[in-house]
């Protein structure tokens, strides 16, 4: 079996399992959980945004040491810095996507839950920023003339990595409309034990779906770089049959 | 418990019914994005099982 084809076999199956965990995280979410005391049934919002929230911290991490990877290697092993520019556009996606989601559902929940659609609280601010950062990123990847793009991007990546802690720690360090932190954040932080399998599945569901469109887009990034390489070098043939 | 209640007219049910929605569908969107290109993107050139160069060893 070619190396291709066992990489689709295994990305087939996890998909697969993904989809199965997603599907069973939903139903513990809207089904089997308990209705909250205060805010009723929009509550279940939390078993989606929460998961995907903690998500957009983490992916942007992958996108922060793939970038220093690639400034380390772009001159040293550039074969090397296109691995890492791959993995580094994948999960600037892959946090554009999660960040997204993180906003728009805590929107629909404000609005819901306090009676605003948006405030320009520490949090929501930091995470807006945040989403702002990483468009930024590709736009400057897609739009940018200069030869120097992708150099450029790595560059804005480190930067926007600082973002993610202030985020984090916006709602500790700032009187925020956003509640305190659910999970560590001191004594009467926490889930109630019944909201733990469904909160819990929804995390471990989310993250492999996450860890599966990092790993699919990786792949077609790979391939388009492999794809400007053979026309390269096609080029530089072609180029050389004339001069003869 | 049963699920008829997210549809019913109420604004907690519309929200969370837009927040499931949504959510699938910037997820679905993204990897139907994804594997729209891996379809069409130099069809037919495979990607090779030597990708990595020389100097590569991972």
């Amino acid at each position: 079996m070619t190396r291709s084809r066992t990489y689709g076999l295994t990305g087939l199956v996890w998909f697969l399992l993904t989809i199965a965990a997603i599907a069973y995280a939903t139903r513990l979410a809207l089904v089997v959980a308990p209705t909250e005391a205060t805010m009723g049934n929009v509550q279940r919002i939390f078993y989606y945004h929460v998961p995907t929230s903690m998500l957009s911290l983490l992916f942007p991490y992958v996108n922060f040491g793939a970038s220093l990877c690639y400034l380390y290697w772009r001159r040293r092993d550039p074969l090397k810095a296109l691995t890492a520019d791959a993995v580094a556009i994948a999960s600037a996606e892959v946090t554009v996507v999660y960040a997204s989601i993180c906003l728009l559902t805590g929107m629909l929940w404000g609005r819901a839950a306090w009676g605003i659609w948006w405030t320009w609280d520490a949090r929501l601010t930091s995470m807006l920023l945040l989403w702002l950062l990483y468009v930024s990123y590709l736009m400057l990847r897609k739009l940018s003339a200069t030869g120097q793009a992708h150099t450029l991007a790595a560059v804005l990546s480190v930067f926007a990595a600082i973002d993610v802690p202030i985020v984090y720690m916006s709602i500790q360090w700032w009187r925020t409309q956003h509640p305190a932190p659910v999970f560590f954040g001191g004594p009467d932080s926490g889930i109630d034990a019944s909201m733990k399998p469904a909160f819990g599945w929804n995390v471990l569901g989310w993250a492999m779906w996450g860890i599966f469109l990092l790993l699919f887009r990786y792949a077609l990034e790979r391939r388009r770089q492999e794809l400007e390489q053979d026309a390269a070098l096609q080029a530089i043939e072609a180029s050389l049959e004339i001069a003869q | 418990m049963k699920l008829s209640w997210i549809f019913g007219p109420s604004m907690e049910a519309h929200h969370l019914l837009y927040a499931y929605v949504a959510v699938w569908l910037i997820q679905g969107g993204y990897a139907a994005w994804i594997a729209w290109h891996w379809m069409h993107d130099g069809m037919g050139a495979r990607p090779s099982d030597t990708l990595n160069g020389p100097n590569d060893n991972s």
